[in-house]
Parts: C-alpha cells; structure tokens; sequence
C-alpha cells in the first residue's frame, strides 16, 4: 500500500538519523549511514525535504563539530573520521543547493563555522567537498555576510583565493560575490589584491572563470577606480579578454562577461564606446535569451542593465530588432515569472525614452500581452508589465489616438490599484498617472471606475501610494470639462484637499496644488472651484505658498493663484489677498523673493500672476498697482526688463508697460 | 517624452554636434494645453477661401526637439463636422533639428522660400543658407521655428477628401503667442498661410494647466 511504502520510508529515514546521533553508532556505521543519506538526497528535492523534516541537518553539523573537535585536540590523520567529514560536507552541501529552506536549516544549525575551519584541513579531499558545500550555500541570497574588513578574514579570503584547489578559489570568488557591498568594502578588497587575482583567474578553469566574473562585477560596480586599475591589467590585456569572452561557447561565461563589460561601462563611460562593442553586447544578449536555463532567465536583466537611461544603446539596441524579438519571445511563452519579468522590464527600459521603440511595441501589439501579464499570480510579473505600461504611455502620439482605452486594459488596470502588493500598487498608479490624461475634452474612462479608487489611495498611509493617486488625480484633471471636475472634486472633497495641500509630504503637496491648479484652469467659470464657503482651501494655498521653501511646491502655488488671477475682479483680489496678505508685513518681501529666485520657473510663474493683476481694463488694476508700487514690486520688475530668461523678461516687459499705464496717470 | 526617429541620411537631423546651450528656451505660451486660433487661408486659383483653425498644444519636449498636438480645421466645405488631425513638429533648436527639412520632398531651395517668408527670419538668412544654421545660437532669439505635420486624422476617416501629406512652415513668436505658418505640400497650393493667436478661453489674463508624465 503506498501509505505504507511513505510511511516505511519514514521510518528508514528516522532510524537512520537516530543512529547518526547515537554515541553508541559506531564510526564505520555512522560513515555507511552517511552515504546512504547522501545518496538518497543528491538530486531529489522530495527527500531533502523529508530528511529536512526530520532535523537531519543538526545531526549533519553536530558530525562535523566533532570533526572539528578531534582536528583542534591533534586527532588529524585519521583515515575514518576524514570520511566522515567528506560524506558530511557532501549532504550539508546537498542541502543547501538550490533549496532555500535547506539553506536556512545549514545557516541555523551552524555549519558555517565548522566548514570554515575545516576548509584548512591537510586533508585535500575534505577540502574540497568543504568546499563545494560552501559553494552552495554562498551562491544562496541567504549566505552569512563576510566581513572583509577584518584583517584576518582578508588574509583567510586571499588564502582561499590563492589555492591551487578550483573549488576553495572558486569560493573565495563566490565570498566576494555574495559580500561586498559597499564602497569601503571594494576599496578594501582592491587594496589587498584582490582584482589583480581574480583577473588572473579569469584564465583558469571554466568554473574559476565564471566565478571570478561574477565576482570582477561586484568590486567594480560604480568605482571607477577600480575599473582604472582593471582595464590597466596585463596593459589592457584583461579587458581585451573579457571582450572575447562574449563570444565564448559557454552561455553562463558569455552572460557573466556582458555584465561585466556593462558595469565597465556603466561606471566610466569614456570606455568601450566602440559600437561594435555595444552592438556585440546587445546581440550576444539576444542569443542568450533562447536558453532554456537561467541563463536565460538573467539576459533580460543584463540587457536592461545595458540599455537603461541611455539613449544611444537603446537606439543599437532598436536597431538590432530587440523590441521584436522580445515582443516574439512573449508570444511563444508561457514562461516561468523570472523570465517574464525579466522580458518586461527590457521591453520597459527599451520603450522608456524613444518614441520610436514605443511606436514599434504598439504595432507588435504589446498591449495585448501587457493585459495577460496584468493577471498574472506573480507579483513581480504583475508589476513588470506595469511599469512596461508606464513607459508606452508616455506616448503621447498613442495616447492621443485613444490605443490605451481601444485595448481596454483600462478596467484591469484599476483592479491593480487593489492589489494585494503594494509595489503592484505603485507601479500599476505609474502608468495609470500617465493614462488618465485625455487629450480628447471627452471624460476620460477613468472617471467612472478610477476616481473612486484614486481619491481613497490619496488618503493612504503610505506615501509612496499617496503621492502617486493625488498625482494621477492631477494629470486627470488636465484639460477636463466642468462636470468632471465637479466629479473630482466631490469625491475628493475640499477638506481632504485642503489636508492634502498640508501633507508632511512635500511631493504630495506639489501634485494637490497642480490638481488645484488644474481646477482652476480652462474656461473663465472654472475659477470658482477653488472657493469654497469658508475660504478655507484659498487660505491653505497662500499660507503654503509664504512658508515653503520647496521650489517644486513654490512653483505650483503661484501658478494657483497666477490662474486665479486671470478671472474675474473678485476673482483677482482674492489671488492679490493671498499674495500680498494685508497681516503680514514679510510677505512683500517674499513675493520679491519669488521674483528673485534663481529659478527662472518661479520667476516666470510670478511674473505671469502680475501680468494677470495688473491685465488692462480690470476695474480694480489701478488699485493693484499701486499697492504692487508699494510693495516695492514695480521696481523689482524694472531690474527684470533683461532677465537672462528670455520667457521672463518679455513678461516682465508686459507686466511692467500694464503698470506704468496706470502710475503714469 | 517621445522623439521621432528620422532617416539616418536627412541633413535636418543634426549629429555629432556638441552640445550647448544655443537652444530656444522653453516658452511658457508654447506649452502644454495651449491653445490658439485663427485662420489658414486655402485659397487656389479657382477661389479665396479660408478655414477657422484651432491648434491645442499636447506634448513638449525640449530636449528632444519635438513637440505635438492637434489641429481643429472648422468650416471644411467637404466634411459635416469641424476635422482634427494630430500632428507632430520638430523645433529647429540646431540641436536636434536645423532649418533644412531633409525630408517630405522639400528640398533646401524649399526651405529657404519659406522661412524667408518670416519676417523674423531674415536676421538669421546668412547662416542658414551655409549650412541650415547649425551653428546659431537661438537661445535668446524670441521667436521660434518649427515644422509641424499632421499624422493622422482624429476624428473623420481618411477619404474625408482631405490631404496631410505636406507640413507647416511655423514660427511663433514669444512675445505675443502668435504663430504663423506656411503650408507645404507639391501637390497642393503654395504657400497657403496659417495665422493663429493665442486664446485665454475669455479670461482676463492667462492661465495655465499642466501635466506631468511618470
């Protein structure tokens, strides 16, 4: 029966582990039990499961220690006991390949240290199953952090480095790879001779190769200096061979290599400009794409890592027909999340600047696979296809053209703002900030299903999801008809958008007060908005506008009651009140401020909301001037008569010819 | 924000230039949601004619050389409704794009005929005829040159009757926020000219809206 089999089998496992913890097992049985145990568990996850289960790793690592023990107290040479180490290092390394739960149990249990002692065994072959098991666990994400900057862990380090072992090198590599992190930490390994060792080992064994890759990465990433001293190795020689590498007939080498040369370049941009170079690059990507492993799990992000925030590779890489053949490996899926992923977040980085790439992913129908993508059970694919969404719709040519609402991925797109992730959230409010602006003057398509969710995200805890729904409230607001601002703003309601104009957060205050501004823009009715019964919301904006230093928020502001400022006369005075509050003798001051910023865009909205206080046949601009003259205003904008900024200086000009209308009479 | 890809052979788009700071400045009346009005007069040798024109201002991108929007031609004798086309310009900032078109059948000859007839223009003639005016500095020149061309038609299906195959000659002034702009097209008739304003939607002043792109 096969419960009974399981259950046979369970048992044979318990008693097994039971004699390996008994003191009374002896030593020749405990080695027999041993390689049973290894043999069972190489390559089968569901025993490794099983004997995990069963708290075999304690046992495993209490071996060891005794290993150990009997090395420290001289016991050195003893033929069984150095079996027993190899078979013990076998399984602990087993346990920990490629099974994160494994891995947790080794680290739990210790075996670290122990391995780390035994790795300077006499013994060559416990060396080396010590170190293959410590391979494993240090190409884990979960490895223990080494500290290089401890100087008897640098020589232990350089010691691993300089075996003549391929696996103790490799591990010294693998260390690296897995530890450093910081800036002080690469220095230091540079400073100890670490770059010219592990490009000495670049041509050694495959292994030795690929690791001191991966590693040669890692010191070098952002540190120039470094890279300096890399590409000065053997004159030039090194960076010449890792050139070759990305045609070598290893897929991991070759992918290994490109990341390299990327983070070369990355780093000091003056090196490898050649285009055959970048070509090269982007092409041997592609190919890796095709393999079926992690290889080609990875290309994807190593080819985004190439092309991001960087026009000129993404124009290679246009050219070398990546948008097809990714959009072609999507339509050829499924694939496991990783390379799904992977696949979308290159097309995101392809399609982030280049209008053309955005043209070429719609005609290949990308939003298709982007609205799959949208239910997908990862999180990270979910976000992926998102972010890919957010970068096609900066395409304002598409946008246009109504591509985003013909493809309804709108509805999917608001049931993200309900994900249960909140990177899904705030990826899926990225590209929904960019589609909600309807170019058309008809209601967007998101004012039925998204307004709701939007104005509820406005309110959230998280600033991140906060700042991004008051964003996209602001970009919905663009150019919207009356009715759909009174939708806006019902269901946002003036108190909250007072409160949000008042956020701790000063990016959430820019967005509310470019939504009011937003508001109050278009037809002359629309001012009206910005009223409410106690003055409330108008009182917030000027307040802000006089104790804010952040220029972004400065800006909007003035742009508020700039807009304000072109409606009617109540509608003037309540922006000049605002401006030039009676109260408070430092606001002329600060408006002066305002027009002396070193910023030509505060300068500029400034100057505009004079242009509009002081616009000809307003019944009460006379009045404005004079106080404006007062103020001390009118003698600033005479000094703005040949601002540097063109756009400020003409509006100065008009700004001032308005005034003089009024002071010469 | 978006750039157009060119053939890689037009003279228009510039390459290998340094860059500088001899650009147009952004202007705060060619910006997002703008919107200006007038006329385009499509007079031939049969009849005076002209269209009402409504041009809103949609995307701006500086860095690149590129802005777009759309284009609302009412009183068209052939169609029921006022047609919308959506159209993409190149700012002539010697940056990304010179005076020479390079493209859409104009020829330098071309280019040249029409810019000539900018008032504006005749300051910057010299240059231009070496070699596009690569090398001018426009930076605090208040008018600005743009080619503008319509993509596609937005609201009426494309045998409407009506033709997008040419582009504007366009110059706007940052002063006043007045563009004109001349017609180009080998098939159609030369030099029909577009006349806009800026408009304040009857307000009394001017306003201004915004987005901003993730």
């Amino acid at each position: 029966m096969p419960s009974s089999a399981s259950s046979s089998r369970q048992n044979h496992a318990e008693q097994l582990i039971a004699r390996l913890n008994s003191v009374e097992t002896p030593p020749e049985s405990k080695l027999q039990d041993l390689r049973n145990m290894k043999n069972q568990i190489i390559g089968s996850r569901t025993k490794k499961l099983d004997y995990l289960s069963l708290g075999a790793v304690p046992c495993i690592v209490s071996i060891l220690s005794i290993v150990v023990a009997s090395m420290h107290s001289g016991g050195g040479g003893d033929e069984l006991l150095e079996l027993i180490a190899i078979q013990a290092a076998a399984i602990i390394g087993s346990f920990a390949c490629r099974l994160e739960s494994g891995v947790e149990a080794v680290l739990e249990a210790g075996a670290c240290a122990f391995l780390m002692i035994l790795i300077t065994h006499q013994n060559e072959k416990v060396v080396d199953a010590v170190a293959r098991s410590l391979k494993w666990i240090y190409q884990s994400k979960l490895a223990p952090k080494f500290y290089f900057l401890e100087e008897k862990n640098m020589e232990f380090l350089l010691s691993l480095l300089n075996s003549k072992n391929e696996n103790v090198s490799c591990l010294g590599a693998n260390i690296i790879t897995r530890s450093c992190q910081t800036r002080m930490e690469q220095q230091a390994l540079s400073g100890a001779g670490v770059i010219t060792k592990l490009a000495s080992l670049l041509d050694g064994s495959l292994s030795q190769r690929e690791a001191s890759l991966e590693s040669l990465s890692v010191v070098m990433k952002k540190n120039p200096e470094i890279i300096t001293k890399f590409l000065g190795y053997q004159n030039g020689g090194a960076v010449n061979f890792l050139t070759e590498l990305i045609k070598d007939k290893h897929p991991r080498t070759r992918l290994l290599a490109c990341a390299c040369l990327i983070v070369i370049r990355n780093s000091c941009t003056t090196y490898l400009q050649d285009s055959r170079i970048k070509t090269g690059l982007v092409q041997t990507l592609l190919e890796l794409l095709e393999d079926p492993d992690q290889v080609g799990d990875d290309a994807p992000f190593v080819l985004s890592s190439l092309i991001a925030d960087k026009e000129d590779l993404q124009m290679i890489a246009f050219e070398c027909q990546v948008i097809e053949k990714l959009c072609n490996y999507l339509e050829a899926g499924p694939f496991q999340a990783k390379r799904l992923q992977g696949i979308f977040l290159a097309l995101a980085d392809m399609c982030s600047e280049l209008e053309c790439c955005r043209d070429r992913a719609f005609s290949l129908e990308a939003l298709i696979y982007i609205k799959d993508a949208l239910k997908h059970d990862s999180a990270d694919v979910r976000t992926a296809a998102c972010i890919f969404l957010r970068n096609l719709s900066r395409s304002v040519k598409n946008m246009s053209a109504g591509h985003f609402t013909n493809a309804n991925i709108t509805s999917p797109m608001v049931q993200l703002l309900c994900d249960s992730c909140p990177s899904v959230q705030i990826a899926a409010l990225g590209a929904i900030c960019n589609m909600v602006i309807d170019f058309t003057a008809r209601e967007s398509i998101f004012m039925q299903g998204g307004l709701k969710q939007l104005v509820q995200l406005s309110k959230s805890m998280v600033s991140a999801i906060r700042v991004n729904a008051i964003w996209a409230l602001r970009n919905l607001a663009f150019l919207v008809n009356n009715r759909c601002k009174e939708e806006i703003l019902l269901e946002l309601t003036m108190p909250t958008l007072t409160s949000l104009i008042c956020d701790p957060e000063t990016s959430v205050q820019e967005q509310a007060l470019a939504l009011v501004r937003n508001l109050v823009d278009g037809p002359s009715d629309s001012v009206k908005y910005v009223f409410d019964e106690a003055g409330l919301l108008l009182d917030a904006i000027g307040k802000k506008l006089h104790s804010t230093v952040k220029i972004e928020v400065l800006i909007q502001g003035m742009y508020v009651l700039s807009n304000i400022a072109s409606g009617n006369e109540i509608e003037k005075e309540a922006a000049m009140n605002q401006l030039f509050p009676q109260c408070w003798n430092n606001t002329q001051t600060s408006f002066i401020k305002f027009l002396q910023s070193t910023d030509s865009r505060l300068r500029i909205a400034a100057v505009w909301a004079l242009v509009n206080l002081t616009f000809p046949n307003s019944p009460g601009a006379c009045r404005r001037v004079i106080k404006l003259l007062n103020a001390g205003i009118i003698s600033q904008l005479k000094t703005m008569v040949n601002d540097p900024c063109l756009d400020v200086k003409l509006r100065a000009r008009v700004a001032l010819a308005q005034s003089m209308v009024f002071s010469d009479a | 924000m978006p750039v157009r890809v060119v053939e890689t052979s037009s003279p228009s788009q510039v390459s290998g230039t340094t860059p500088g700071n001899n650009t147009p400045p952004p202007c705060t009346l060619l910006s997002v949601g703008q919107g200006f009005s007038g006329t385009q007069n499509v007079s031939s040798l049969q009849k005076d004619e002209a269209w009402r024109v409504n041009v809103q201002i949609q995307g701006i991108d500086h860095d690149h050389g590129y802005l777009c929007g759309t284009m609302e031609a009412l009183n068209v004798p052939m169609a029921d409704t006022p047609v919308v086309t959506f159209w993409e310009g190149e700012i002539v900032d010697t940056k990304n794009y010179t005076f020479f078109t390079g493209k859409w059948g104009a020829t330098t000859e071309d280019d040249i005929k029409h810019w000539t007839k900018f008032q504006s223009f005749s300051p910057l003639l010299s240059k231009v005829e070496v070699d596009g005016g690569k090398t001018l500095d426009l930076s605090n020149y208040p008018f600005i040159f743009m080619r503008w061309k319509e993509q596609y038609f937005v609201n009426v299906g494309t045998d409407c009757g009506l033709t997008i195959a040419g582009f504007y000659y366009v110059c706007f002034s940052c002063s006043d926020g007045s563009i004109n702009g001349f017609y180009y097209d080998p098939n159609s008739s030369p030099f029909q000219k577009l006349e806009l304003k800026s408009t304040n939607d009857g307000r009394s002043g001017f306003s201004f809206s915004t987005y901003e792109l993730q």
